[in-house]
């Protein structure tokens, strides 16, 4: 009941009562990770997926992701056993030589939304920054952003530098120019055309 | 306001003025019906057989008395349309016999596809008025066909409608109809409930049919777009000034007609001429002189106070493809942009007049919204500029998450409901489809999703009692 109004404080955009409806299970004594997965983590699916069909627009997806992060900074010191974990850590930037972040923003928010750690790096990375910051926050995911066809050549430079450095990380790339043929031609493990998608590719690749 | 479309200066527009005045003085024009005849002899003017001569002086007594805007008045009175000066009315196609279909192929136009239309218009966001003829039905008697497209029109959709004008009984009929729609057809006197469509027969004649119809609507106070559609090159000089000076002769002769039956009697000063194709010798509506004209047209009318009326989404494309898009957009973005306020076939229209399409119309529809908002004027206020956010949000900072965004996503912008705007892998996944395919799908949510508006029952009986005596009459 209590995490219903949650899951429809996230739905109807809004932060403040997230928060307060968040706090008020919190006292009643309701199972935190109840809270997070059936309130928080489930509307965050549902807006992921009325986003992809074209019912929620995208400032309103991420008014959502807003309230949500809002309700889980509270929970979050509360977190016990698995919850506690993030569900996985994901590095993201956008190439090197683009100075283009907002769809690689809406990504950034679209995974926190549904409770991943995110890293952002901002635009312009190159392929040493992504390695180290990978290595320092023992990423999961690296996603790699590009508006530009001159700058994609940097994201196969970068896949290549994290296999390199062999670390224990998938990677997924995005961005207008990028296709599912690009993503398999420079060896990345995976693409989506948009953020939601990239949620679902994230959930897939982590297996959680 | 700068703007590459040519603005007459006040001489032009005297120099075809004064054109048409000698037209009108020396040649005359012909009308071939002998009520107008005699009205016209009535009061003194010059007539020779069937030709009429007029004076400047009469034009000008004439255009003392014409409404500069006027109000058409809906069934349902929410959806009443003002037409004139700032305000404009978007309504669909206009005579063509066939239905253009998907494949290319065309057929004969039935009552089934006029209802069709008037469900479409019903549902429509960019259409504030009915039509009328927007399909020729084939599968009725021609001479009683209108009788069934009045009553369509009045019941299936609680728009305002356009008359018929097809005939003196005609036009007496659609009197009738609306009539019983008010409860007293002497209401109507004062209050236009239709618009019908009067064309001059180019060059300088009006017919039997327009001119007799133009009286009895008159008489009643009914609205009348007075047209002239000269094919430049053939019924009409081949320069476009020649054109206006001739266009504008015939419409000031009906305009005279219609205040002298009825002063102040509502008219609206139209054209739809184009220029002949050199090549075929048939008219083109997707010509760029069409788009000329309209903004000349829409010049003149203002020159003389007067509502005008245009073509809207005109092409000669018989399929709605890229041609049909873009000739149509051409014209209709002129036509509003250039102030005309009664903008006819603003959707459905094919093949230079010819067909109609179901897909074309909802097609166009779309470009009506878009044109909408394309002179719909920026608000310029300290809220809406908010430099404040802009200071606040700073150098590469985003305005995705501003409260403001928020607020307005749904209606700061023209929200498409046609046109794609997916990225190409969300395009491919839907099946690839063009616009056509779309909107052909759309035709059928939209017609499934009609419901017939509200309408007195005892009314109802009584116009189809009227239909059924109208086509059994001897």
């Amino acid at each position: 009941m209590g995490i219903q109004d949650i899951y429809q404080a996230i739905l109807g955009f809004d932060e403040e009562r997230t928060k307060q409806l968040t706090r008020t299970e919190i006292d009643a004594g309701t199972d935190i990770n109840s809270i997070l997965n059936e309130g928080m983590i489930a509307a965050m699916d549902e807006v992921g997926k009325q986003f992809s069909e074209g019912i929620l627009f995208v400032p309103e997806m991420l008014m959502a992701a807003k309230a949500m992060k809002g309700g889980l900074a509270i929970l979050k010191p509360l977190l016990t056993g698995d919850a506690a974990v993030s569900k996985g850590t994901i590095v993201i930037g956008t190439v090197k030589g683009d100075l283009h972040d907002i769809g690689k923003n809406l990504v950034s928010m679209m995974m926190e939304g549904a409770g991943y750690t995110v890293v952002d790096l901002g635009p312009d990375v190159d392929a040493d920054k992504f390695v180290q910051a990978a290595k320092e926050h023992n990423a999961n995911i690296v996603a790699l952003s590009a508006l530009l066809t001159t700058t994609m050549p940097a994201m196969e430079a970068t896949i290549a530098a994290l296999k390199e450095a062999a670390l224990p990380v998938k990677t997924i790339i995005g961005g207008a120019p990028v296709t599912q043929a690009f993503a398999e031609q420079i060896s990345a493990d995976g693409y989506s055309d948009d953020a939601p998608g990239g949620v679902q590719l994230v959930r897939t690749l982590i297996g959680k | 306001m700068y703007d590459r479309m040519q603005t007459f200066t006040k001489e032009e527009l005297t120099s075809l003025h004064d054109a048409s005045m000698d037209l009108l003085q020396t040649t005359g024009i012909a009308f071939n019906e002998e009520e107008a005849l005699e009205i016209f002899r009535k009061n003194g003017f010059q007539v020779d057989g069937k030709t009429v001569f007029m004076t400047e002086k009469d034009v000008r007594k004439a255009l003392e008395t014409t409404p500069k805007r006027f109000t058409v008045t809906a069934r349902d009175s929410k959806k009443s349309v003002e037409v004139g000066e700032d305000d404009f009315v978007l309504a669909p196609a206009y005579g063509p016999p066939f239905v253009a279909m998907q494949n290319g192929e065309q057929r004969k136009a039935t009552m089934e596809d006029y209802d069709n239309f008037c469900k479409l218009v019903q549902t429509s966001k960019s259409f504030n008025m009915n039509g009328f003829m927007m399909v020729e039905p084939s599968d009725v008697p021609a001479e009683t066909a209108h009788l069934d497209m009045l009553f369509s029109s009045i019941v299936l959709c609680d728009k305002p409608f356009m008359g018929s004008p097809v005939s003196k009984m005609g036009a007496r009929d659609c009197i009738d109809m609306a009539g019983m729609v008010w409860g007293d057809k002497e209401k109507l006197k004062e209050m236009p409930v239709t618009v019908s469509l009067i064309n001059s027969l180019s060059p300088l004649q009006f017919s039997q049919e327009m001119a007799g119809s133009l009286i009895e609507l008159a008489r009643y106070g009914q609205a009348c777009v007075i047209a002239s559609l000269i094919m430049a090159g053939s019924s009409g000089p081949v320069t476009l000034a020649g054109v206006l000076a001739l266009q504008n002769a015939e419409i000031l002769a009906g305009v005279v007609l219609s205040q002298l039956v009825k002063p102040g009697a509502p008219v609206i000063y139209g054209s739809t001429s184009s220029a002949m194709d050199m090549k075929t010798g048939g008219l083109s509506i997707g010509a760029p002189e069409l788009s000329v004209v309209v903004s000349a047209t829409a010049q003149m009318a203002r020159y003389y106070n007067l509502p005008s009326r245009s073509g809207g989404a005109l092409t000669d494309a018989h399929v709605p493809d890229a041609q049909a898009a873009l000739e149509s957009a051409m014209a209709l973005v002129t036509a509003v942009r250039n102030g005309i306020n009664f903008i006819l076939h603003a959707g459905g229209i094919l093949g230079s007049y010819i067909s109609a399409g179901f897909e074309k119309f909802l097609i166009d529809e779309e470009t009506c919204l878009m044109v909408k908002k394309l002179v719909q004027p920026i608000q310029i206020t300290q809220d809406s500029i908010d430099v404040e956010m802009i200071k606040q949000v700073g150098i590469g900072g985003q305005y995705l998450t501003q409260p403001k965004t928020f607020q307005l996503c749904r209606t700061e912008f023209f929200l498409p409901g046609l046109v794609n705007r997916k990225n190409y892998a969300g395009w491919r996944d839907e099946g690839r489809k063009s616009l056509h395919e779309t909107a052909s799908e759309m035709v059928k949510e939209r017609l499934a999703s009609y419901e017939k508006p509200d309408i007195d029952p005892e009314i109802e009986a009584d116009l189809s009692e009227f239909v059924w005596r109208g086509k059994n009459r001897k």
